[in-house]
């Protein structure tokens, strides 16, 4: 009986970490996701989180080399994921610059060699010839398993959460005014190439956090679906972050409950379906922008003018 | 013997692939290959679901459909000019691609429609599921399925060579000339969709978006002429395919990883190798205009002191390296 209560307490207390990691997550990258939206990044987000997997499975490789046993905690992995997608996005930029290839190339080909190579290294590890200690659960990152989170993890990822929405905040200004109009941004004597940095910084830390709960596959959602909703419901750039990061809080949420406690299924597609569904009820109803209002100012403008042209052909 | 069997279906469906992604690749579309690798899935589990039959022509008619069912979306959303195309492509991809991966979890866990074959496929699996005609074995399904696919895109590309041409490096043209773009682009999308899809089975996710992306990218590098590049990006395709197979093989792990990762390198030596191109042949020239310029300098310097040789050379300041070389070059 005991000892089933302690079961049941400490089922809780997993489930209250993963839940609160994982509405820290959404929060986080749905509030940060709104600037790759308003800059056309939202692929670019793309290709830094598959490329992730080789700085993952890397990292871990080489914690195994150096300890002898592989390191599954974000202390070790989330360096190597940072790392990782930042190479992948200047070299895809290095490309586009020097060469003919453009932009949505460029970026197909580092989601070949990165998430082509990060995969070949993860099946290699996975194999089991040589045996790595603590291998098991490392493929759980390709779909996320928001399960896997420790208390250790979470105080990680409110770490790093923490740490962008600062930077967000003190450097907002610059922020803002570089997304809308970069060039007026530069005329002002902004060091716009530290701002562009800072940007792809944040855009990094966005993805990394949540790769664990959501996955490498699946992370472009949470950075582009909380923004593209919440833009159906504002044009000011505060209460579009405010409301993007509550968005993504709610799927992160919602979905890390659901995979947790019912099925346990992949917690990654789970979030991105309810994180789907706010963006369905945003694009349909919103005010203004929503699709029905907008089909029923049509109708309204067509009454009235159809209603003026009764009058004229009356007088 | 299977040996050979698996890289015949490796060769078809890159060969296949590549030259579907070429369009994709020349039309700024590369990522579109991402979205229809992705959407696919839910398409094929459906069709699973209903016919409980892996091998059903249906699943390859149900992804299709969901490709393009995928691309619509994306036109439809964007049209509506609520979300710009690129965060349209990034919400619409990953939703219908998790329905899939729930349905997959839920309906086919004990199917060997396992989560791991959505990203690495099942080549070594593709080579054991025969046809069999009257006790006759005439090999592989799944070459079968990927020949049809390569053979109408090959034959769709030969018949509209032109005007896919036109169509592809000047829109506007076509369409002054009264051709209709829409018509031949929809048709092209549900091909380059089919092909994706009977792609997706045996080789996964990645390695579509690899090989659709990566063999006309390299070959960009090496030529400007449509057919040629064609060629090269089908080659480059096949060999990475090839080249990754080995490697799969040498390291005991599922092909799709190895393939893509080959493919990616062939870009990264073409963006060495590639004449006209390439870094070793910029720098060559760079190389030599420098020297040209070297050698005029030493001309005109030769005729204005009438200096010649050690004089020469101590007068301008030169290394004996630079000088001789300089002095060398006509």
């Amino acid at each position: 009986m005991i000892a089933l209560l302690e079961g049941l307490l400490e089922l809780d207390a997993t489930l209250l970490t993963v839940a609160a990691g994982a509405t820290i997550i959404g929060a986080v990258s749905g509030g940060l996701g709104c600037f790759a939206y308003l800059r056309r990044q939202a692929l670019v987000g793309d290709v830094i989180s598959h490329a992730a997997l080789l700085g993952i499975v890397g990292a871990f490789v080489l914690s195994w080399l150096v300890t002898g046993a592989g390191s599954k905690s974000l202390l070790v992995l989330v360096p190597g994921a940072i790392f990782a997608g930042i190479a992948a996005l200047l070299l895809a930029r290095a490309i586009q610059d020097r060469t003919r290839i453009k932009e949505d190339a460029s970026l197909g080909v580092m989601l070949a060699i990165f998430f082509g190579g990060g995969l070949m290294l993860l099946r290699w590890v996975q194999r089991g010839r040589p045996s790595i200690s603590g291998r098991a659960g490392l493929e759980d990152y390709v779909f996320g398993m928001a399960a896997a989170m420790t208390r250790a993890d979470l105080a990680m990822i409110g770490g790093l959460g923490a740490f962008g929405a600062l930077v967000l905040a003190l450097c907002w200004k610059e922020l803002k005014l570089y997304t809308f109009d970069p060039g007026f941004a530069a005329s002002l004597g902004l060091r716009t190439r530290l701002v562009d940095t800072l940007l792809l910084a944040l855009l990094v830390l966005g993805i990394v956090i949540g790769l664990q709960a959501v996955g490498v596959v699946l992370m472009i959602a949470l950075l582009v679906t909380p923004a593209s909703a919440a833009r159906q419901w504002t044009s000011r750039l505060p209460v579009m972050v405010a409301l993007a990061a509550l968005f993504g809080a709610v799927s992160g949420l919602v979905g890390a409950l659901i995979s947790a406690t019912e099925l346990r299924v992949p917690t990654g597609p789970v979030v991105v379906l309810v994180a789907t569904l706010i963006f369905v009820v945003s694009i349909l109803f919103a005010p203004s922008r929503g699709v029905i209002a907008r089909a029923r100012a049509r109708v309204r403008t067509r009454r009235e003018s159809l209603g003026s042209g009764a009058q004229g052909a009356a007088s | 013997m299977i040996e050979v069997w698996t890289i015949l279906i490796a060769a078809v469906t890159a060969a296949a692939c590549a030259l579907a992604g070429s369009f994709l690749v020349l039309r700024r579309e590369a990522l579109v290959s991402e979205g229809l690798a992705h959407a696919v899935l839910p398409g094929i589990v459906i069709a699973f679901v209903v016919t409980h039959d892996r091998t059903s022509p249906l699943l390859i008619v149900g992804a299709a459909a969901m490709g393009l069912a995928m691309v619509l979306l994306v036109q439809l959303i964007r049209r509506t000019g609520v979300v710009d195309r690129d965060a349209s492509l990034g919400v619409v991809f990953p939703a219908l691609f998790s329905i899939g991966v729930l349905l997959a979890n839920a309906e086919l866990a004990d199917v060997h429609f396992h989560a791991d074959c959505i990203i690495d496929g099942n080549l070594s699996l593709a080579v054991l599921d025969r046809v069999v005609v009257g006790g006759l074995d005439l090999g592989p399904k799944a070459l079968w399925s990927m020949g049809a696919a390569l053979l109408a895109t090959v034959t769709f590309v030969v018949t509209f060579f032109k005007e896919l041409q036109l169509v592809t490096f000047d829109a506007q043209l076509a369409g002054a000339l009264g051709f209709r773009p829409v018509l031949l682009q929809g048709a092209w999308l549900a091909l380059v969709a089919i092909v994706a899809t009977a792609a997706f089975e045996t080789a996964g996710s990645i390695l579509v978006v690899a090989l659709m992306v990566a063999p006309p990218a390299a070959a960009i590098l090496w030529t400007n002429d449509l057919a040629r590049l064609l060629f090269l990006s089908v080659t480059f395709a096949v060999a990475s395919a090839v080249a990754g197979f080995y490697v799969a093989l040498g390291l005991d792990i599922a092909p799709a990883g190895p393939m893509a990762t080959m493919a990616g390198l062939v870009v990264l030596a073409s963006l060495v190798a590639a004449p006209g191109q390439g870094w070793l042949a910029r720098r060559r020239r760079s190389v030599g205009a420098g020297l040209d310029l070297d050698a005029r300098l030493v001309r005109a310097r030769a005729e204005a002191s009438g200096l010649m040789g050690e004089k020469l050379r101590d007068q301008l300041g030169w290394s004996a390296h630079r000088f001789e070389r300089a002095s060398a070059r006509r």
